[in-house]
């Protein structure tokens, strides 16, 4: 049963084999469907390619989905499996400031080593700038503590707060990402770009 | 799957795929896929390197010291992005698309576009640590698992994102 | 455009499934039939009738008690604050939050233990913690409780303390003059049963 590494069915040296394994199959998919352009991941803010939204709802209520069916069959026990704890400041604000740092540079981190890995210099200043912004939040840490550990949430599930099944909930996100995707072929419909 | 006028995968069959990775990462090493903290383990290291005195009387350093006992760099994050760049590569290599170049917007200059990726990095690097992940860590893994995180990391980054596209929109369009 | 139509097709009837199973079937289940056995076989499950009266005496609010039977049966009686989940309910939904929680110590009980025990390997089953069993059921809880038989002279003084204190809890809980609050407080001790260490979630984190 899963996870692997937790039931000590794997050792830790092979989980890090494997972690490069998946990070291989995470790079491939990424490159693939076209996140190591920047110009089509910004796309999605303005309507003209929605890539970015497709890939990353399909992905997510994929795995949702599939996590709930492993874990119906017995095949991984969900309470063992590492959930990002929520800050509920930390988590906000961060997040607008990577939205910010998203609209502007065009990337994220795991697509700027997508486009880094072939040939984008733009990925590559990016992520020079990634490693200045972590340098200044681990230089900077007392300036940022009090908000990084304001409103601990614990690691609370959205369908728990919601009060409803996991099921329930996996099921209206799907809807909700088939809605988005429709919408966004709808825009890409209406401003229409080039391909890059 | 190519359609006419993209080499690119279908997007629904790349969502899937990045779906069943994210899935194996979970059955395999119970966690999610992540970027930002192998940025972090190459950060803390370096530090340590380059100024132990330094690590030795920082906060931060010492905390990630006692929390994260060993090689900052055998860490999970690090060799699951190497494999990013292994795999980005490889998908580039096949799809003909190794190229140098800087990409932007035909109205604005390349200088421009660096200046901005080298801010957008910056942002995104700060804003990674405070939220305690980014876009894969945080939204997409969070997202898998149902996590209330998860879902306000998401909002918040393509909110912002989308609210801030106005004004930049000429580097892109 | 058609790829959409297609993923939708295969998604959605994946979504109505995972949406319509009960909610129990896709918790975690990290308990091992190897441990439940374990568990069984130390009886590491079971509170004593004399745990459960103290800690109803001493309205001790971590205590749950959660009577199996029928409604019927539970009308006729029931333990002070019961709270009535025939076995046949044990799996809905409604009750998931009862029994899968780390907050308060679940004590289920039926006429014997046949029944609570079987609901309570189900639940263990499940992953959930914090549920037991009370020692003998209502049979039990009547002979020790509500009608202790006296020790005879040649006993231990602990044997009588014992009766003394089951005399004193039978009254105050079958409705005699005693009140309920008296005394008992300071020998109350919180029944705290360690159980076997979980494994650890995996550390993480971007």
């Amino acid at each position: 049963m899963g996870p692997l590494i937790v039931n000590e069915i794997i050792s830790q040296n092979t989980n890090y084999l494997l972690a490069f394994v998946i990070g291989i199959g995470f790079g491939f998919v990424l490159e693939a469907s076209g996140f190591s352009s920047s110009r089509k991941l910004a796309g999605m803010f303005y309507g003209y390619d929605t890539v970015v939204l497709k890939v990353f709802f399909t992905a997510a209520i994929t795995a949702s989905l599939g996590l709930l069916f492993f874990s119906l069959f017995g095949w991984i026990d969900l309470s063992l499996i590492y959930i990002n704890p929520t800050y509920l400041w930390s988590a906000i604000t961060g997040g607008v400031i990577m939205g910010a740092g998203f609209i502007m540079g065009g990337f994220c981190p795991g697509t700027s080593f997508c486009g880094a890995a072939i040939g984008k210099i733009d990925a590559m200043i990016f992520i020079a700038g990634l490693f200045i912004g972590v340098l200044i939040f681990t230089e900077g840490y007392p300036l940022f503590e009090k908000m990084y550990m304001a409103e601990f949430l614990g690691a609370p599930k959205v369908s728990d707060s919601l009060g409803l099944k996991d099921g329930v909930f996996a099921f209206l996100l799907v809807l909700a990402a088939l809605g988005m995707f429709w919408a966004g072929e709808w825009a890409e419909k209406k401003f229409p770009r080039e391909e890059y | 799957m190519n359609s006419k006028k993209s080499n690119y995968l279908n997007p629904y069959l790349g969502g899937v795929l990045l779906g069943l990775v994210l899935l194996s990462a979970y059955y395999i090493s119970g966690r999610g896929l992540g970027a930002s903290g192998a940025i972090k383990s190459a950060i803390v290291t370096t530090v340590e390197t380059v100024a132990p005195a330094h690590a030795e009387n920082t906060e931060f350093y010492r905390d990630y010291k006692t929390t994260h006992p060993g090689n900052p760099l055998k860490s999970w994050l690090v060799f699951e992005m190497l494999g990013v760049l292994a795999g980005g590569f490889l998908s580039g290599a096949i799809a003909g698309r190794l190229k140098f170049k800087v990409e932007h917007s035909p109205r604005i200059t390349s200088k421009r576009r660096l200046a901005f990726a080298l801010m957008g990095g910056i942002l995104f690097g700060v804003g990674s640590q405070l939220g305690r992940g980014c876009t894969s860590g945080s939204a997409l893994s969070g997202m898998a698992n149902l996590s209330l995180g998860g879902f306000i990391s998401m909002a918040a980054i393509f909110g912002t994102a989308f609210a801030l596209a106005w004004f930049f929109r000429k580097n892109w369009i | 455009m058609k790829s959409r139509v297609i993923l939708a097709a295969f998604i959605i009837p994946l979504g109505l499934i995972i949406a319509a199973v009960p909610a129990y079937k896709t918790l975690s289940t990290s308990v091992s039939p190897e441990e439940i056995l374990n568990e069984v076989r130390s009886g590491i499950q079971i509170i004593t009738t004399d745990e459960v009266a103290e800690m109803i005496i001493a309205k001790d609010p971590s205590l749950l008690l959660i009577d199996i039977r029928s409604p019927e049966e539970f009308e006729k009686f029931n333990l002070p604050g019961a709270l009535n989940i025939p076995i046949d309910n044990i799996l809905s939904d409604e009750w998931i939050d009862i029994f899968d929680q780390n907050i308060k110590m679940n004590v289920l009980y039926g006429n014997g233990t046949t029944k609570s025990n079987e609901a309570w390997m189900i639940l263990r089953q499940l992953g959930f913690e914090n549920n037991y069993v009370l020692q003998g059921g209502l049979n039990y809880w009547a002979e020790t409780i509500m009608n202790p038989k006296p020790p005879s002279n040649i006993n231990p003084d602990d044997e009588i303390a014992k009766y003394d204190f089951r005399k004193g809890a039978g009254q105050a809980l079958g409705g005699g003059s005693i009140s309920v609050n008296q005394g008992n407080e300071s020998t109350t001790k919180k029944a705290v049963i360690k159980r076997k260490k979980k494994k650890k979630r995996v550390a993480g984190g971007c």
